[in-house]
This record gives structure tokens, sequence and C-alpha cells, in this order.
């Protein structure tokens, strides 16, 4: 391809490149503190294409590609490249990571032990995690959290946090402006901005750690605490994991591990400050 | 119509793991997990041995838990090894 970066988020590497420059330099800046691929190779390729030759000139439109496709995956504007390179890496390690049970959770660790968060999109857990890892906890990733079979420990997987619509002001809120990405709007998943993770949760990416504490949020409703059982936990968590099947009984025995030493909650809430101070008096409690 | 001799799928081709309110069956052949609760683990343990009728499995369950009317017991337990054979976690002899 003709522009290309290399980069490596905890343990998966990516190759991404693309037919126009404007991605790739965005995606330079945002990840410049990231290292690069430990031998030089890549896991993964995304290449952002146009979807005919004119069309990267033309009303540019953007054909996400890779190792990993989806076959129904639709164009996306010139203008949202750096959405359409991002979701290009998390398709790539949803479809095709097998080192770890991939978890569709954010993640947050103090003292060693980590905060794990799953839900629908929408749930809050993106930025409840980005908002944590403002306020003294390392930020282990707001889109997979990675269970090894072998340890059960989580580790990171510290890619720029995807902020949606009023998500955006509230983390202006909390880190500084050079941490932010260019401002995309009206994309397929509304208003988008990325945020850089601090450089705690860069540097210490490769950093495994033991879940202490599974959290189910849900935003938008008053603040409420229930007890989750290990067999809905773990239903979900199954739900949750695009490569549990792929596993196999390696991915059965670490869920069941999960769910079987690490108490779960469900916590609904209507605000930020609302659901840390419950997080705050749970880790207290249960972690 | 629903058979009346069974045999148990063997112990090494399946995991059971009992957590807090369900069990989990993880079935090593297919890769498939069920999720299942009583009385489907207990069946499956009075499942033993070679070839077992109905009336033998139930025969054995009463030993340990209180079915109610013979009767009742016969038909419920049938239908659950009938679900148990489409899993594959049970075989029809």
């Amino acid at each position: 391809m003709k522009h290309q970066v290399m980069l490596r988020i905890g343990p998966a590497s990516f190759r991404v490149g693309s037919a126009w420059p404007q991605p790739i330099v965005d995606l330079a800046r945002l990840y410049a503190a990231y290292p690069q691929p430990e031998d030089g190779i890549a896991d993964f390729t995304v290449r952002l294409e146009p979807t005919r030759p004119w069309r990267r000139f033309i009303r540019p439109s953007v054909f996400i590609g890779g190792d990993h496709m989806l076959a129904d995956a639709a164009p996306m504007a010139l203008a949202h490249g750096l959405l359409a390179a991002e979701m290009g890496m998390n398709m790539q390690m949803a479809l095709g990571w097998r080192r770890h049970l991939l978890l569709h959770a954010s993640c947050v660790e103090k003292d060693g032990r980590a905060l794990v968060m799953t839900g629908e999109s929408g749930s809050g857990k993106s930025t409840l995690a980005a908002q944590l890892g403002e306020r003294g906890w390392r930020l282990m990733g707001d889109e997979f959290a990675l269970l090894d079979p072998t340890t059960g420990q989580i580790f990171a997987f510290p890619r720029l946090v995807s902020l949606k619509n009023q998500a955006i002001a509230v983390m202006q809120g909390e880190a500084p402006a050079e941490r932010f990405g260019p401002l995309m709007r009206d994309t397929p998943k509304g208003d988008i901005r990325h945020l850089v993770p601090n450089r705690s949760a860069v540097t210490r990416m490769d950093e495994g750690t033991i879940p202490a504490l599974l959290l189910f949020p849900r935003f938008g409703f008053a603040p409420e605490v229930r007890e989750v059982g290990q067999g809905e936990a773990f239903m979900r968590l199954t739900q949750a994991s695009t490569n549990y099947v792929t596993l196999g009984e390696r991915g059965f025995t670490a869920l069941t591990r999960f769910v079987t030493d690490i108490p779960a909650r469900a916590i609904d809430f209507s605000s930020g400050d609302e659901a840390i101070a419950m997080i705050d008096r749970l880790w207290e409690t249960l972690a | 119509m629903a058979q009346d001799q069974y045999r148990a799928e063997p112990a090494s081709d399946y995991i059971l793991r009992s957590l807090d309110d369900v069990t989990l069956v993880y079935h090593r052949r297919s890769g498939q997990t069920h999720i299942v609760v009583s009385p489907v683990p207990e069946i499956l343990a009075a499942l033993t041995g070679d070839i077992s009728s109905t009336a033998e499995i139930v025969a054995r369950l009463s030993h340990d838990y209180d079915l109610g009317d013979p009767h009742d017991a016969l038909a419920a337990v049938q239908t659950h090894l009938d679900e148990m054979v489409a899993l594959g976690l049970a075989h029809v002899a």
C-alpha cells in the first residue's frame, strides 16, 4: 500500500496500509508512543482501499480489508478514515486472535488487580474505563480484555479509546487536549473522537493482571446494584466473547475458572460520578 | 417414539462444571457447551454402567431423591433422556 504504519497494542501487532495519506498521518500521531512489532512482523494487516479505483479521488470511499474480513462490511467516507482503521484493527482481533479468550469488555487495573466491565454498546463501559484511567487506575482497554487460558491473568489491549457522542465532552473535562484525535461527525456510530490512553497505560501495556471484579454496567437507569450468579455471568461472557467457540476446551476452562473465582455485579447508573462512587464501594468490599 | 434403552456418552468425552446456579457440560466431540439444571446432572450421573432402561435409571434416582408418583417420574425422566440424546450426552442403545 502507498501509505502505511506499524504498531503494537499489548500482545497484538498491526500493519495498517492506506491508499490515502491522512488516516496514516492521524494513526502515526496518535500511536506515536506505542512500540513497534517486536520482530518487525505484524500479526495482522489492515488495508484501507477505495471501493473502485476512481473512488480514491472522487467522493473517496474507504473499504476496510485485511487478513480477516466481514463479507458485508460497508464502505465508509474518507473523512472517517481513522475510524475505519480502528474498526479494521478491531475486526482483525475479533476474528483472528487465538492466544487469549477475547472478551468484549473494558478493563482497568489498580494494585495489581483488574476490574473487568462488559455490556452492550451504550452501556457506558468504555467511558467509565476512560474516566477511571484518568483517576488513578491503569487503563487496560476500552474494547477488549484478553483472558490468558493458561494463567487466568488478564492482558491489556489499550488501543485508542473510542469516545462516542456525549462521552466526548465528558472526557474533555478529564484529559488534556493534545491527547485527542480529530472530531469525526456523523459517522455510522454517531460523533466519534479518539483519546490516546495516558503514559502509564501505554508503558505498562505488557503487564498481565489477576482479575478481581466483574461488572455489568448499564447507563441511563436509577442507581442499583444487583448480584449476578455464576451461570448468568458465564452465559453473558460467552456472548461477549468473539472466540469462545474457536478456543474450544481452553476457552471453556478459562471462562469457568473466571466466573467461579471472580465476584460479579450488575450496576445501573445515571452519571459517571455516581458509577465511580458505586465502583469504589464495590472494589473496597469485593476485590 | 421414545426409546427405552440408553447408554451414557463416555465420561471422558465431556466435562461437568457446577456453578452456583447451573451446571455446565462441555461436550468435547461437538465443542458445544450446554447449560443445564437439575435433574439433568443427576440423570447423567445415574446413567452409569453399560446399558440402562428408563425404569432402571428411575430406580437409581429414587434411591437418592424423592421422585413422587412413579408413573410421572418415569415420563419426566424419559423426556429428559430424549433431550440428552438430542444433545449427544446420551445414546439410544
